[in-house]
C-alpha cells in the first residue's frame, strides 16, 4: 500500500513539475542566417505558452539550446540574465526577440567567433530547443520543445557579363546587350525573381549616385533565370549630346589614340523571393541589390578610324 | 590684382585679399562674369546651362500595358560649373540639380514632395563649393570624397570640411549628413532614418612616390528622426570603419600599394546593449547587433611604357560592413593577375588578366568559386589590316548545400573584329567585319542537367569619309540569334548615320535611322523602327543650343495573343538645353 502512495506521490509531482504548462513551438525550417534578423522577421519563430488547466500560477524563464545535428550545445541562455515571466490565465506568444534574446545568450566555439564577427551562426544543419523553467532553481516547467532548422547564409548575385569597367562596342549594343549573373546562393526551394536595372550615369555623377537618384533606363523582373538579353531600342544612344559631354569622352586607348564618343552606364540586380521580399541576409541596405557595376558604350569602329585618319 | 569685366577694371588691392572670393562670387553671379582680359591674373572656366527632356510613351491597343516608362515625363536639370582661377587661389562651383525627384533605389526611392532638406541632400542633386587657397581647401555642400577603397567613397554627404595638404603633410576631415529622414508612406517612399556622417585623413603622401594614410569613417542614424519606424527592414545602424593605406613606387616602374581596414557595425540600434557586445571607444557602443570584422587588399607590379603586370589580391571579411561602400559584398576574397603589353613595334596591343573570386569564403559548406578571364588581342597588321580578337570566361561554381548538385555556371564569350582600310585623294573607307560567339551553360541544381544557351552575332560596318567634305555617314547591318532549348530569337538590323554641318558650321547636325527584324520561335515578327536627330547650334562664341529628338516605334507580330497581336508602342525623347561656356 505504501509503494502504491509513494508513486501515485512521485507521478503528482511528476505531473505538476514537469508538465504542468502546455507550450507549442513552431519555427521557420530555413530561418535568415542572421540571429538578429529573427526577431525582426516576427515570422520566423513562435512560441505560445497555453494557460495552465490546472489553474496554476507562477513566474519562469525560457530556456533555450541551440545544439548541432551531433547534440553539441553552442548556444544557450543565461538564465542568470534572462527575463522572468509571470504565468497568464491567457495564451501568450513569444517570437524570436524572447526566445533567443541575444543580450542573454552564451555562445561557444568558433560559433561564438562568427556571431561577433558576422552577427550569423556558420551554415550548418542545427536544432533549437525551448523549455520553461522556474526560478531560482530553473526546474522544469514544461516539457522541451525541439525544432530542426538549416542555417546558410544567403549570398546575393555577383555582375558577370558585362563585367565591371567593360567596353562594348556600340554598333551591337544599340541592338542587344548580355547582361548575366550569378544565381542566389544557397538556391532557394523556390524560384527568386531577378529585377535587372540600367541607369545611365550622367556627366559629373559617380555611379553609385547614379544608382540612387536616376530613373532606370531599365527595369526587367526574370525568374530563375541568370541571363537577360535586353533590347535597348533607341534608349543607348551616342549621338546625342550627352555622349559628346560625356565624363568618359576623351579616354586614350591602348595604342595612346583618343577614343571616340562613349557613354557610361552602371547596372544592378535586385533579387527577391517567391513573397517579393528583397533577399540579402542582414545586408547593409536591406533592399537585396547586388554591387553595382559599370559598363561603357563606345563607338569602336571610329576608334579605328580617328587613328587611321591622323596617319593621312 | 586686376579683375577686368567687360572694359572696366576692378582693381583688388592687398588689404581685400581675404574678400576676393566673395568679390568674385558677386560679380559671376550678379553681373554675368563672362570673359576676361588677357593681362588678368583672374580667369574664369567652366560652364553653366539649362536642359529640358521630355517624354512620351503611346502604347495601343488601349489597355496593353506591356511596355513601361523609360524616363521621367518631364525633367529640368540646371548646371552652374564655374571656376574662379587667380594665382593662388582658386574657386570651383559645381550645381547640378533638377526639379523633379526620380529615385527608384536607396532611402529616397518613391519620395513625392520633398522637404528642402531632402531636396538638397537627394543625391540628384549635387550643391558643392571647394575654395583652395595654395594647399588648402575647404569643401562645402555635397561632396562624394573617395579616401580609400575600403573605408568611403561611394556616399555623398551635404556638409562641411577641409582637405589640407601642406607639403607631404595629408589632413582632412569632413562632416555632414547623407541622407535625411523619410517617413515611410504606402506605395511610395521606403522610409528611412536621417544618418549623420563623418571622415577623416591623417598621413603622409608624395605623388608618384609614397603614401602612408589612416582613414577613419563613421555613419549613424538618427533614432528619432523620423516618427514611427518603418515596416520591413528598414534599420537605424550606425558604423565605424578605420583603415590605413600604404603606397610606394619604386624604380624600374615598380609598384606596390595595401591597404587594411577594420569595420565595426551596429545593424540595429534598437536592440538592446549588452555586457559582451563589441565596442570600441569612444567611437561606437556596440549592441547585440554589433559586429566586427576587417578587410584588406594588396597589389604589386611594375609598369613600363610597352609591358604592364600586376597582381591584385582582395579578402572582404564576412561582417565586414562600411557606411563609405554601403553596396560592397562581403566574405569574399579575389585574386587576380593583369598584363599588358606592345609588340611588333607597337603594332600589337595585348591585355589579358585571369583570376579567381570565391564568395562565401568565410563558409566551408556553400563557399562558391568564380574563374574570370580576359584577352583582348589587336594588331594593325599593315596600313591597310587590322584585327581585334576579345576571349572572356566567367565560370562559377557552388557546392550544392540542401540541392542534390550544386550551382556550375560557365560563360564563354569569343569575338574577332577585323578592319580594312583603303582610301584615295577624296576618301577614305573602313569596312570592319566583327563576329562574336557567346556560350553560356547552367546546370540545374536538382537534376544536374545543363543547359547551354548560345548566342552568334554578326556585324558588317562600312564608315566612308570624305577628306573634302564635312559629311560623315556610316551605315551597319548585325545580325544576330540566340539560342536555348525551345526557344530561339532572331533579330536583324539596319542601321545608318549622317554627320553634318551647315550654316558656315554654325549648326552641327546628326541624324539616325535604324530598323530592327526580330523573331521568337516560329511567331511572326516584330518590327521596330527607331530614328533620332540631334542639332547643336552655336549661338555665339560661348552659348551653345543642343537639341535631340528621337523616336522608337515598335510593333509586336502574333507573339502576345489575342487579343494583343500587334500591339504596338511610340516612344519620344526631346531634350533641349542651353550651354554658356565661361572662360576663351
Amino acid at each position: 500500500m505504501k509503494k502504491i502512495f509513494y508513486i501515485l506521490s512521485i507521478l503528482f509531482f511528476a505531473q505538476n513539475s514537469v508538465a504542468q504548462v502546455n507550450t507549442t513551438l513552431v519555427l521557420s525550417p530555413n530561418p535568415p542566417a542572421s540571429l538578429m534578423q529573427w526577431g525582426v522577421s516576427r515570422e520566423t519563430l513562435t512560441f505560445i505558452v497555453f494557460p495552465s488547466a490546472q489553474g496554476i500560477r507562477g513566474e519562469y524563464k525560457i530556456k533555450t539550446e541551440i545544439k548541432l545535428s551531433d547534440g553539441s550545445v553552442i548556444g544557450k541562455t543565461d538564465l542568470n540574465k534572462s527575463k522572468t515571466y509571470t504565468l497568464s490565465s491567457a495564451t501568450t506568444t513569444f517570437n524570436a526577440a524572447d526566445v533567443v534574446p541575444l543580450e542573454s545568450m552564451i555562445f561557444t566555439g568558433k560559433h561564438k567567433t562568427s556571431l561577433e564577427k558576422t552577427g550569423k551562426l556558420l551554415s550548418d544543419n542545427y536544432e533549437i530547443c525551448v523549455q520553461l523553467v522556474r526560478p531560482p532553481d530553473f526546474a522544469p516547467f514544461s516539457e522541451i520543445k525541439c525544432k530542426n532548422f538549416y542555417l546558410a547564409a544567403t549570398q546575393l548575385p555577383i555582375l558577370m557579363k558585362p563585367y565591371n569597367q567593360e567596353e562594348l562596342d556600340y554598333d551591337i549594343a544599340k541592338t542587344t546587350i548580355i547582361f548575366r549573373w550569378t544565381p542566389v546562393v544557397p538556391k532557394p526551394k523556390a524560384l527568386v525573381t531577378y529585377k535587372i536595372m540600367v541607369f545611365e550615369v550622367l556627366q559629373n555623377q559617380n555611379p553609385v549616385q547614379a544608382v540612387r537618384s536616376n530613373f532606370p533606363i531599365l527595369t526587367q523582373e526574370v525568374r530563375g533565370v541568370t541571363q537577360y538579353i535586353w533590347q535597348p531600342r533607341g534608349v543607348v544612344d551616342l549621338s546625342d549630346n550627352n555622349a559628346k559631354d560625356s565624363a568618359m569622352q576623351q579616354r586614350k586607348g591602348l595604342d595612346g589614340t583618343v577614343k571616340g564618343g562613349s557613354k557610361k552606364y552602371v547596372w544592378i540586380i535586385q533579387s527577391f523571393d517567391n513573397l517579393g521580399q528583397p533577399l540579402g541576409d542582414g545586408n547593409i541596405n536591406a533592399d537585396g541589390v547586388s554591387e553595382p557595376t559599370v559598363f561603357f558604350v563606345r563607338q569602336k569602329v571610329k576608334d579605328i578610324k580617328i587613328k587611321d585618319t591622323d596617319k593621312q | 590684382m586686376e579683375l577686368v569685366f567687360r572694359n572696366k577694371v576692378f582693381v583688388l588691392t592687398k588689404t581685400s585679399k581675404m574678400k576676393q572670393p566673395i568679390i568674385c562670387l558677386f560679380l559671376l553671379t550678379s553681373l554675368g562674369l563672362s570673359a576676361q582680359d588677357k593681362k588678368s591674373k583672374v580667369s574664369v572656366s567652366g560652364n553653366m546651362g539649362v536642359t529640358y527632356e521630355g517624354y512620351g510613351l503611346n502604347q495601343n491597343p488601349t489597355g496593353w500595358t506591356g511596355y513601361s516608362q523609360r524616363k521621367p515625363w518631364n525633367q529640368v536639370r540646371f548646371t552652374f560649373q564655374p571656376t574662379i582661377t587667380t594665382p593662388k587661389f582658386s574657386l570651383p562651383f559645381n550645381f547640378n540639380f533638377n526639379t523633379t525627384p526620380t529615385n527608384f533605389i536607396g532611402p529616397y526611392a518613391g519620395i513625392g514632395k520633398q522637404s528642402f532638406g531632402q531636396y538638397i541632400t537627394n543625391p540628384s542633386n549635387n550643391f558643392a563649393v571647394n575654395p583652395k587657397y595654395k594647399w588648402a581647401e575647404l569643401q562645402l555642400g555635397t561632396q562624394y570624397l573617395n579616401y580609400s577603397n575600403l573605408s568611403t567613397g561611394d556616399v555623398g554627404v551635404f556638409g562641411a570640411g577641409f582637405d589640407l595638404r601642406p607639403d607631404v603633410w595629408r589632413l582632412k576631415f569632413f562632416t555632414g549628413v547623407s541622407q535625411q529622414g523619410v517617413n515611410f508612406f504606402s506605395g511610395g517612399a521606403n522610409g528611412s532614418y536621417k544618418r549623420k556622417n563623418w571622415m577623416a585623413q591623417l598621413g603622409m603622401e608624395k605623388e608618384d612616390s609614397y603614401a602612408l594614410l589612416f582613414n577613419f569613417a563613421k555613419g549613424k542614424d538618427d533614432k528619432n528622426s523620423i516618427p514611427l519606424p518603418p515596416p520591413g527592414s528598414v534599420l537605424p545602424q550606425e558604423g565605424f570603419t578605420m583603415s590605413v593605406v600604404g603606397k610606394v613606387n619604386i624604380k624600374g616602374g615598380w609598384y606596390l600599394s595595401t591597404e587594411g581596414a577594420q569595420s565595426i557595425y551596429t545593424k540595429d540600434l534598437f536592440l538592446p546593449t549588452s555586457v559582451t557586445a563589441v565596442t570600441i571607444k569612444p567611437f561606437l557602443d556596440g549592441n547585440t547587433s554589433t559586429v566586427k570584422d576587417f578587410a584588406a587588399e594588396g597589389m604589386v607590379g611594375r609598369k613600363s611604357k610597352n609591358f604592364d603586370i600586376g597582381v591584385k589580391v582582395k579578402y572582404i571579411g564576412a561582417g565586414f560592413q562600411t557606411v563609405g561602400y554601403p553596396f560592397m559584398q562581403p566574405d569574399r576574397m579575389d585574386y587576380l593577375l593583369n598584363t599588358r603589353f606592345n609588340a611588333f613595334k607597337n603594332k600589337t596591343n595585348v591585355t589579358a588578366s585571369i583570376g579567381q573570386r570565391v564568395n562565401n569564403f568565410s563558409n566551408t559548406a556553400l563557399k562558391a568559386k568564380q574563374f574570370i578571364g580576359n584577352l583582348n588581342w589587336f594588331s594593325q597588321i599593315n596600313d591597310n589590316w587590322s584585327v581585334n580578337i576579345n576571349y572572356n570566361n566567367f565560370g562559377f561554381q557552388s557546392n550544392s548545400g540542401i540541392n542534390p548538385f550544386g550551382i556550375k555556371n560557365v560563360s564563354n564569350d569569343f569575338g574577332i573584329a577585323p578592319t580594312y582600310t583603303w582610301s584615295n585623294t577624296k576618301m577614305v573607307h573602313l569596312l570592319s567585319l566583327s563576329y562574336n560567339y557567346s556560350k553560356y551553360d547552367e546546370r540545374d541544381v536538382i537534376t544536374g542537367l545543363t543547359t547551354s544557351n548560345n548566342t552568334h552575332t554578326a556585324l558588317l560596318t562600312y564608315v566612308p569619309s570624305f577628306l573634302t567634305k564635312d559629311l560623315t555617314p556610316d551605315f551597319s547591318v548585325m545580325y544576330f540569334i540566340n539560342k536555348l532549348p525551345g526557344f530561339k530569337t532572331t533579330l536583324a538590323t539596319l542601321s545608318t548615320g549622317l554627320a553634318l554641318p551647315a550654316m558656315k558650321k554654325k549648326l552641327q547636325l546628326r541624324g539616325q535611322l535604324q530598323y530592327t527584324f526580330s523573331k521568337n520561335n516560329t511567331f511572326t515578327a516584330n518590327n521596330n523602327f527607331i530614328t533620332s536627330c540631334t542639332i547643336d547650334a552655336k549661338l555665339n562664341k560661348k552659348t551653345t543650343w543642343t537639341n535631340f529628338l528621337s523616336t522608337n516605334y515598335f510593333k509586336h507580330g502574333n507573339e502576345l495573343g489575342l487579343p494583343f497581336i500587334g500591339a504596338n508602342y511610340l516612344e519620344s525623347n526631346f531634350r533641349t538645353g542651353l550651354m554658356y561656356r565661361f572662360g576663351k
